[in-house]
């Protein structure tokens, strides 16, 4: 596999194509039967039309959907608009706090232990079953959905933070003592960077967490956005909305975190120069 | 030793002496803004002992924790069954991977939360939506753990494996499938809180029993302190799962403490 690619590389450009011909060609051809049998299932009428429509049915409606507003009430932009505008609220409200919270816990004994036991209290509650609290609370407008989704994205924000600044190699911090810091000048200078991949990885942690929670959210109490998308084309038994919707909210996630990992390579690289 | 039992006090009296302003904090709070929107600790006790005491929905709420478990624990042990050798097939065999990879990879992003609303179109609204969610949540975690576990097994063991001799079948099963089990093992404990999570969510959208569906009830009830105590009973069972998991692993797998 990884001599095809390498000669693939050196290749000329007809033969390189030829390469990643013979690399792809079985998910290719995979996809393709996959793709085939569901078509067949549909159209053999194996399963009613209320419960799935065959892909190329799925596609025109995606297509159509981008300036369609029926049945659902808004057209996919709007809808992919609201949800990602609520779910980018939520987390970056969550980095602002998560993060030097979990810093400070990870750095100042004292809010680590006044901090830590009421955080590990609550974290075994999932995000989730705050939903309906939030809802009393806050109604069913954007504050509660987003005070959810900040309490998902959150969690892994203090956690990975916490565990990145412990992680800080003590031979640098008695360094930086030797050279005369202070406590606030070892944190900011050596602890907070040497935590930085670590932030990352709870970063994109955080961004999956606001996603789903999202999702749970408007499947409640939405009157827009990819989950309420879903849900009305269950409440209509159209099977081909909720596809459309199900696979923008998986596209909308990836491309959420590839973007984030995207500026985490560029910081890192930034930082290695 | 003596310095080790200080500082393990220490952080009991800090642990206690948060708690002790946690609670007060909460009292104020409620007495600020009424309990109607807040109700105090001691209204959140009393209303877990009217709670365990009676039945909400016809059923006691042993028999709503029952559910709840009996969704989650079925779908899980599914999911381990059937996502464990898949994501064993998918790190061994080239062929298989190249199959199976695209529609896998096409299908993971979705939230499994997202399936909620096809999984009623499909099953209903008994327990088969619920079963069905929770399946896809651990699933992909199982899949996905087994599947790295496999993909970085170490090649030099491969290798030795094969210049001692070793048939394909014993380098399965010999070096690559316990060369992955510290990866599968942490896939157990995510896939077990993922699973608790969707079958919350999934009572959550419609049931009619369960835990999901105490807090749910709480709030078409308008009645915070149900919705306080499900909340807390739901963080205690998830503690207890993962616990127990924990628990059972040392049980399985006893070279495992010797690893960490």
């Amino acid at each position: 596999m990884s001599t095809a690619h390498a000669s693939a590389l050196e290749a000329p450009a007809t033969s390189r194509v030829k390469g990643y011909w013979k690399e792809y060609n079985s998910s290719v051809f995979s996809l393709l039967v996959f793709l085939l049998i569901w078509e067949l299932v549909c159209r053999l009428g194996f399963i009613s039309r209320f419960q799935l429509v065959p892909p190329s049915e799925v596609i025109v409606v995606m297509i159509e959907k981008f300036w369609t507003a029926p049945p659902d009430g808004a057209t996919l932009f709007t809808h992919i608009a609201a949800s990602m505008t609520l779910a980018l609220v939520g987390f970056c409200a969550a980095v602002v706090v998560g993060v030097p919270l979990g810093l400070l816990m990870g750095w100042y004994k004292p809010v680590m232990v006044l901090v830590r036991p009421l955080f590990d209290a609550v974290r075994p509650i999932p995000p989730i079953a705050w939903i309906p609290l939030a809802i009393l609370w806050l109604g069913i407008g954007i504050e509660a959905k987003a005070f959810i989704i900040w309490l998902a994205a959150f969690v892994p924000c203090v956690i990975n933070s916490y565990i990145g600044i412990k992680l800080t190699n003590p031979v640098l911090i008695r360094v930086a003592r030797i050279y005369g810091a202070s406590n606030w000048e070892t944190f900011i200078k050596i602890g907070v960077p040497s935590a930085v991949p670590m932030i990352f990885t709870g970063l994109k942690l955080s961004l999956n967490a606001a996603w789903t929670t999202l999702v749970a959210a408007e499947l409640l109490a939405a009157s827009e956005g990819l989950g309420y998308m879903i849900q009305m084309g269950r409440r209509l038994a159209r099977p081909d909305i909720i596809i459309v919707g199900m696979l923008t909210i998986g596209f909308t996630g990836a491309l959420m975190s590839y973007v984030l990992t995207k500026i985490e390579s560029r910081i890192a690289s930034s930082r290695r120069l | 030793m003596a310095n080790a039992a200080a500082a393990n006090l220490k952080e009991k009296i800090g642990a206690v002496f948060s708690f002790v302003i946690f609670l007060a904090l909460w009292q104020v709070a409620s007495m600020a803004v009424g309990s109607e929107a807040l109700p105090s600790p001691a209204d959140v006790v009393a209303k877990a002992q009217e709670m365990y005491t009676s039945q909400i929905g016809g059923k006691s709420m042993w028999m709503h924790i029952y559910y709840s478990l009996r969704r989650v624990v079925g779908a899980y042990l599914l999911a381990a069954v059937t996502g464990i050798p898949l994501g064993i097939a998918m790190g061994w065999n080239v062929k298989f991977r190249k199959i199976a990879n695209p529609i896998f990879e096409l299908l993971r992003p979705i939230p499994p939360i997202a399936w909620i609303p096809i999984a009623i179109l499909w099953l209903g609204i008994g327990e088969g939506p619920k079963i069905f969610i929770c399946y896809v949540g651990a699933f992909v975690i199982f899949v996905m753990n087994t599947y790295t576990g496999m993909r970085y097994t170490d090649h030099l063991l491969i290798d030795a494996a094969r210049t001692f001799g070793a048939t394909r079948r014993q380098q399965l099963f010999n070096v690559a499938i316990p060369a992955s089990l510290p990866s599968i093992f942490a896939g157990v404990q995510n896939a077990m809180s993922m699973a608790w999570m969707c079958v919350l969510a999934a009572e959550l959208v419609g049931a009619r029993e369960g835990v999901g569906f105490i807090i749910i009830q709480g709030m078409d009830l308008n009645n915070s302190p149900m919705i306080i105590v499900g909340m807390i009973t739901i963080g205690l069972i998830g503690l207890f799962l993962a616990v127990s998991l924990r628990y059972l692993e040392k049980l399985l797998c006893p070279w495992r403490r010797e690893l960490q």
